[in-house]
This record gives C-alpha cells, structure tokens and sequence, in this order.
C-alpha cells in the first residue's frame, strides 16, 4: 500500500466528517433530513462511479442492487435477527454481490455495451419482480428500526455520515492500488493491461463485484432512512436517471458523488417550492449528460481543473539515480531466456511468420529487425499470447507456454511495451509503475524512473510528454524484472540524442535488472548500440542472423531494408 | 397442452411488436453505429401524439400519419444530437448518449402525457382476423407481424442491393472516411434516424391498445427489443426478426405457467443471458495495436 494513497484517503475520511459536522451544526432539522438523503443518493452514485468512471462500463440497474440490499434489510427485519441495522446493512451490501457478479459475468469477455444491455435486462426483471412482490414487512407496516444512538434525524444522518465517509475513503484506497490502476487501466486498453500480468475478468468482476456491495449498502441506508420500503424506490427509470447523474457530475470522486447527491434530492426540492413539475430534473440531467458526454469532462473533473489552476504547480524534474536504491537484480538462470521453434502464423491466406527460429540467451540483448509488414510485431504477439492460435513452439527459461493466456505468460516472466503507446493517461506516474512492477517499495519505484529518466512519480501520465510515456513504458517492464522483455519500437519519436541515452539503458537491463531483452526497432543507430547480435527478419522468414555489425553490413539485409540490390557493394 | 398453444398464439402480437423494434435497433446500429437505447421512446412520442390527436376528434387515419410523422420528427432531432456532436465517438459514448436522451424524452413524454393518467389508444386496424387454436388473432398483431417481416426484408435488400445502402455502410464504419470519398454522412445519418422514428412510431401505435399505455412503459419495450437484436447479434436482421417473436412467444407461455406468469416480463433478461453467454465463446481482445 503507498503511503500517498494511505494520505489521500485519510484526507477524504476526514474533510467528509468535517464538512458533515459543520452542516450538523448549522443546518436546521429539515434541511438534515435532506442532506441524509442527499449522502445515501451519493452512495448509490459512488457504486456507478466504480464501474462507469473507473472501468468505463455503462450499468443500468444499480438501483435494483440497492434494492437486493434494502430487501435483506427488510427481510432481517421481520426475521429478528441480531446486531441491529448497520449488520444488517452490512449484510444487504454483502447479498448484492453475487447478484453484481452474476450480471457481470456474461458480459466479461465482450467489450462495450452488452453490460449495459444485460444491466439493463436485469432493472426491468427486477422492477417485474418486485410488482408481483412486496418488501419484508411491507404489509404489516413493520418500520425498520434505528439503532437507539442514531435514533434521530441528526443521529441517523451521522450514521449515514460515517458510513459514506467510510466508503468514500475505502475507495480511495482502491483507487490508489493495483487494482484500482488496473480498472483505469482497462478502461483505456485491454490488451496493455494483460500484458501487465493483470487478469482482465477478474479485475472486471471484481469492479462489479465491489460496485454491486456499495450500491447494496445505500440501500440498506435508504430502508433505515424509510423506515417502510415500496418498489416505487428502486425502478428501472431511476436507475436511468441516476445513470445520467452520475455520467454529468462524475460519481469516481467523492465530491462528485456528493453534487450529484444534491442535484437528485434538491432539485426536485427546488422545483416542488416553486411549484414547478418536478420531473424537469430528470430533463436537466439528460441535457447535462450529453454536455458531459460531448466535453469529454464531467462537472467534478471541471472543478478539479479550475481549483487546479488555483495551486502552484511544481515543475517536473528528473531526480538524479542513486544506483543501490534500485531494485536488486532476479536471477532466472543459465537457461535460454526465448527459444523459438518453428513458430509460424497465418492471418487466412496470408503467412505473417514462416517457420521462425530463434534464441534470445539468459541476459543479453538480442534486435529483431526488418521492413515494415516483416512480421516483428507479430512475432512479439505471438510470443506473449496476443495471438488466437499460432503453430510451433514458445518457451521461456525452457518451460512452455503454449495453453497460456496472455496475463499468465506476463506473470510468468514474459514483459512486452506496445508500438503505439497506451497508458492510461488518467493513471499518475507512479500508479503506473505500481501496475506495471507490483511490488516495488516507494524508493525503488523512484529510483527505476530516475534510472530511464522519467518524471516524478506523482505527475499524471496525461501531463508527461510523448517521448517520456515511451521510456515509461520501457521503465515499467524492466522494473518488474522479468525473464525476458520485448521492446517493441521503443525509439519511435525520440530525438537521435535521446535514442542513444535510451540505447545505453536497453544494454544496461541485463546486468541491472537480469532480463534478457528483445528490441525491435527501425532505428539502426540504436540496434547498434544496445545489442549483441539482431536477426533479421523479411516476408515472415529469418534471412539473417548473427553478430550486429556483420550482419548489418550484408549485402541480403541492405536490400530487404532499401529494396534495391546494392551492386557496389557485391 | 391447448392451454399452451393458446397462450404461445396470444404472445405472437407483442412478438410482432418486439421483432419490429428489434429489427429497428439492428437498423440503427448498422447504419449510424448506435445502440438506440432511446429507439423506442422516440416511437412512444409518435405513439402519444396519435392518441393526442385522436382525443381531440382527429379522424384516426389522419392521427395516425400525424404520430408517424412525429416519430420521424424525434427521430431526427435525436439523429441531429448524434450526428452532430458524436459522429467520431467510441461505441459505449454513443450508448451512454442514448440512455441519457432515453432519461431526458422519458422525463418530457411523462410531462406531456400527465404521467400514469390514462390515454385513449383506438385501435388502428380493430378486430380479429381469423381464429388459431380458439385464440382470436388480431388484425392488429397481424399487421405487427407483416410490418415486421417488410421491414425485415425491405433492410436487408436496402442495404445488400442498393447503392444509397453502401454509401450508409460505408458511413457506419468509418464516418469521417467516408465523407472523404464524397458521401453526405450528415444528410443520410438523418434519414436513417427518421425513417426508423417513423417505423418504431408505427409499431407502437399498433401494439399501444394490448399495453399499459403509459410513456414509460412503451419506452422500456427497448428491453425486449435489444434482447431480439442481440440474438441477431446487431446484425442479422431475419435472426433478429425471429428472436423478437420468439421472445412474444415465451412470454406468453410464461404467463400460463403458475407461480411464473407475474414475472414474464424478465423472460428478456433470461434471453439477454443466455445469448451473451453463448456468444462469448469468440470474443477476446479490444482492436489491435
């Protein structure tokens, strides 16, 4: 756990009971009635946050996890059970879960909206359910009753206080984890994030999964808060209109949680004291919505940005590198870090790699260079398990892996970066790292970027420039020393200078980090300089292979790279 | 067992409807590359604006061309939100776009209408056809089912044969290329959401008299409408025009069976369910590098 993240949801624990103690003693006793609504509403806002503004999945049914929760309540209610509302709370959050995960799994391995189509499957069956159905107690009028301290408006408001500031500053924890880096993560790129060792349904399920127990909980608030519980509380349109919320404010951040929750308990307030119809609310919403969804911003990510402007912003700077805070080296062995065998793939007619062979030692640098269209990329996919089927034979310190996943290869000790770069920008410099190495203390974290000469680890990587993300990317697999590393154009836009420093560094991994490295690269200069021998691939076959400067210099290799026969030099 | 086909045959009217909803969503999301979680809200207003009209003392025919028409009219108004300002968008804006236009029209049509208050909805094409199994069979689920099966066939030939239909493939696809070569994406865009405004209005008005006629209720027909175009997996449009009959099919079987008919309604989410579960088997990666 980092310490940053530690603070940083300590700092939102706090501020919320502050904010909340101040609105106790000033705030008349209807006004606390509402404000009490005003936390539940930012509690079930705070369950989409962790699914649409962390994951960028669309669910439409958070309202019916609410009511899973609020019917247990009900439900333990009229059984008598022991401990009193916040078990029972407690309990409904927990009976929401297997509901989330049920919901989510068939829409795990698929992309885009078929959660929000299931979602949205699952509020009409459950609005369909509880038609046909009444809440526990419902008709014997039984009142969920508080507990004796919080008995009051005031009292249950302090309740419902604690408990959003408890869950708020919990998923602020989260969010500063590996876990929470992997939900933005997946959010901007699957792929990336398999490639980090992250299992992509699991991390999905476990969004759902912890969304589901939030939204369960703010519905076991909402019967406390009730008393009595009728469907009317938990519709599929409600779970629409929250949707749209949540899509305007920003439900990922506490305070847009918090706006939120007053926009759907004030606005109808609001509009009901000036005898307006108070179904305009749900108008306003869709139009900010949309506004949202057109700016790309939400309104709590706009406040961010113009509070923001307010703060001095430190200048980024590079530390310098104290070599003995760096990482100790991992020992994989004397065996051959890659060995290839007979590897070939074909995209329908078209064969990208023909019978590919090929070692890359225990701790050297090794290029795979080529023409565009060769099948450099192709090969690294094929190695780190991007590919549906390939034929031939993958391994790696001589264990196969033919039959692993992506994710489990990465766990193994098989790192790749990508030709385009595709870290979330959302993530901070040092997240990222986190994700990518897991695992390293604060001062190795730091001294891994000093080492490539990134950024400070508290910099969002949306504020890092081009050539920086690339080194970042490269920082992030070596930092998690693995047994092999594949580079996969990692020069591409960088200056010639900052291609040579980057060079220096490739060939130093080994001895620093004990990872063999695969390079694939355009830039000659750089091959050059980092590594021992390259292979050189053309048309999906190996045409050479050998020690870099002699094979450079054959007249076969000038002519697959230019496409002329070098007369002058046969 | 004649109880059961007795209910399967009742359950062919809101088949209809949903097959003709559904094959609109496939429509949509071919052609403009939109999930139209809204689809059906922008029939319900074609829909109220007939009944409106009809309470006034419009003849029906004239109020029904009137509803038709203001099913187009929303269509293109929600069209223009999209086309304007999410052309480029990633697949899941364009869905979060539509769910909070679905919110925001719901919100106005409940307004409008005066909420639960109920609305004469005359039956456009009144009694019954012929009997099947001693079920009546409604001139109404009839002309559902007819419209659903043109409307079936007149997209897949619209877009399989004819050269407007490749332009509004090409457009689905990759909007701002397709401009490029010359086709007028904006202009087209807009016909696709009218011409489906006006089609769902259709359907609507047809099937309003068998439904609680409150706007949201006709609204969330959407449900069962995506359920039938995910079994055509938003694309096959006979798949889809049989998946939506076949889900009108189960939930009137359901509704016999005891203990289970007050929950027919979640027989789309059962659908939904084991339709995506079934499709995962391929599905693995987002888009390549």
């Amino acid at each position: 756990m980092r310490r940053d993240s530690l603070y940083s949801a300590a700092r939102v624990v706090i501020v919320t009971l502050a904010l909340g103690g101040v609105a106790i003693a000033l705030l008349p006793g209807y006004w606390i009635y509402l404000a009490t609504a005003v936390l539940i509403a930012a509690v079930s806002l705070m369950s989409l946050g962790v699914v649409e503004g962390r994951t960028g999945m669309i669910s439409l049914c958070q309202l019916s996890f609410a009511g899973v929760g609020a019917w247990t309540v009900g439900y333990l209610n009229v059984a008598q059970a022991p401990g009193g509302l916040p078990v029972w709370i407690l309990i409904g959050g927990l009976a929401a879960v297997p509901f989330g995960v049920a919901i989510g799994l068939p829409a795990l391995r698929l992309r885009g909206i078929n959660l929000a189509i299931v979602t949205l499957g699952f509020a009409s069956a459950f609005d369909a359910i509880l038609a046909a159905t009444t809440f526990p107690g419902q008709t014997q009028f039984l009142q969920v009753p508080r507990p004796d301290v919080f008995d009051s408006d005031a009292g249950y408001f302090l309740f419902v206080l604690i408990t959003f500031a408890l869950i708020a500053g919990g998923l602020q924890l989260i969010a500063g984890s590996r876990l929470g880096a992997s939900w933005l993560a997946i959010r901007h790129s699957e792929r990336a994030t398999a490639a980090h060792g992250v299992g992509i349904p699991s991390a999905k399920l476990s969004a759902f999964a912890m969304s589901a127990f939030v939204a369960g909980i703010a519905g076991g608030m909402l019967a406390g808060y009730l008393g009595t519980l009728v469907a009317d509380n938990f519709t599929m349109f409600g779970s629409l209109s929250l949707f749209a919320v949540a899509t305007m404010t920003g439900a990922e951040s506490a305070e847009g949680a918090v706006i939120g929750g007053l926009l759907v308990t004030l606005f109808p307030e609001i509009l009901r004291r000036l005898a307006l119809p108070q179904d305009i609310g749900n108008v306003m919403f869709a139009v900010g919505a949309v506004q949202a969804l057109s700016s790309g911003e939400t309104a709590s990510q706009a406040l961010r940005r113009l509070f923001g402007k307010l703060w001095r912003h430190r200048a980024i700077e590079i530390a310098p590198l104290q070599p003995a805070s760096l990482a100790p080296r991992r020992d994989h062995g004397e065996a051959a870090a890659l060995t290839v065998r007979a590897l070939t793939v074909r995209y329908g007619a078209v064969v990208a790699l023909d019978n590919v062979d090929f070692d890359v030692p225990a701790r050297t640098v090794i290029g795979l260079i080529g023409p565009n269209g060769a099948g450099k990329s192709t090969f690294i996919d094929a190695v780190t398990g991007f590919l549906p089927r390939y034929e031939g034979g993958v391994s790696l310190c001589g264990r196969a892996l033919e039959g692993m996943d992506a994710h489990a290869r990465a766990r193994a000790g098989v790192r790749r970066t990508w030709q385009t770069n595709r870290i979330a920008p959302n993530l901070t410099v040092g997240a990222y790292l986190d994700l990518a190495a897991g695992g390293l203390t604060q001062r190795q974290l730091e001294a891994a970027l000093a080492w490539i000469g990134c950024p400070d680890a508290r910099v969002r990587v949306a504020s890092v420039d081009a050539g920086a993300r690339r080194l970042l990317d490269v920082a992030g697999v070596v930092a998690a020393r693995p047994a092999l590393v594949l580079l996969d154009e990692p020069a591409a836009g960088q200056s010639y200078d900052e291609a040579l420093r980057l060079a220096k560094r490739i060939a130093e991994i080994p001895e620093i980090f004990g990872s063999a490295v695969l390079l694939v690269d355009h830039d000659m200069d750089l091959v050059r300089a980092a590594c021992a021998a390259v292979t050189v691939l053309d048309f999906g076959k190996v045409i050479a292979s050998g020690q870099t400067a002699k094979v450079l210099e054959m007249p076969l290799v000038k002519t697959a790279y230019l496409g002329v026969v070098d007369s002058e030099a046969a | 067992m004649g109880a059961y086909f007795t209910a399967a045959v009742a359950g062919l009217a809101a088949g209809g409807a949903y097959a003709l909803l559904g094959v609109c969503a496939v429509f949509t999301y071919r052609l403009v590359a939109v999930v139209n979680f809204v689809g059906a809200a922008i029939g319900a207003a074609g829909a109220f604006a007939f009944s409106m009209l009809v309470e006034r003392g419009a003849p029906i025919g004239l109020a029904a061309v009137f509803g038709v028409a203001v099913g187009a009219v929303v269509g293109v108004g929600v069209g223009a939100v999209m086309t304007r300002w999410f052309a480029e968008s990633p697949a899941s804006t364009k869905a979060a776009v539509a769910v909070a236009l679905l919110v925001g029209l719901a919100a106005i049509g409940l307004r409008v209408t005066g909420g639960q208050h109920p609305h004469e909805f005359p039956e456009l094409l009144g009694g019954s056809a012929f009997r099947l199994a001693g079920v009546e069979v409604t001139n109404a689920s009839l002309a559902t089912l007819a419209l659903a099966f043109l409307f079936t066939i007149a997209s897949t030939l619209f877009l399989n044969r004819s050269y407007v239909g490749l332009q509004l493939r090409a457009l689905a696809e990759r909007p701002v290329a397709a401009e490029l070569i010359g086709v007028p994406v904006q202009a087209l865009s807009l016909w696709v959401w009218g011409v489906n405004g006006a089609a769902t209005a259709l359907a609507l008005i047809l099937i309003a008299p068998q439904r609680a006629p409150n706007f949201l209720t006709l609204s969330l027909l959407v449900v069962p409408a995506l359920a039938a175009a995910l079994i055509g997996v938003f694309r096959n449009f006979w798949a889809t025009l049989a998946g939506g009959i076949a889900i009108g099919v189960m939930e009137g079987l359901a509704s016999v069976i005891p203990h289970l008919g007050e929950f027919r309604a979640a027989v789309p989410f059962v659908v939904i369910l084991a339709v995506l579960l079934w499709s995962q088997r391929g599905a693995r990666w987002d888009e390549a590098r």
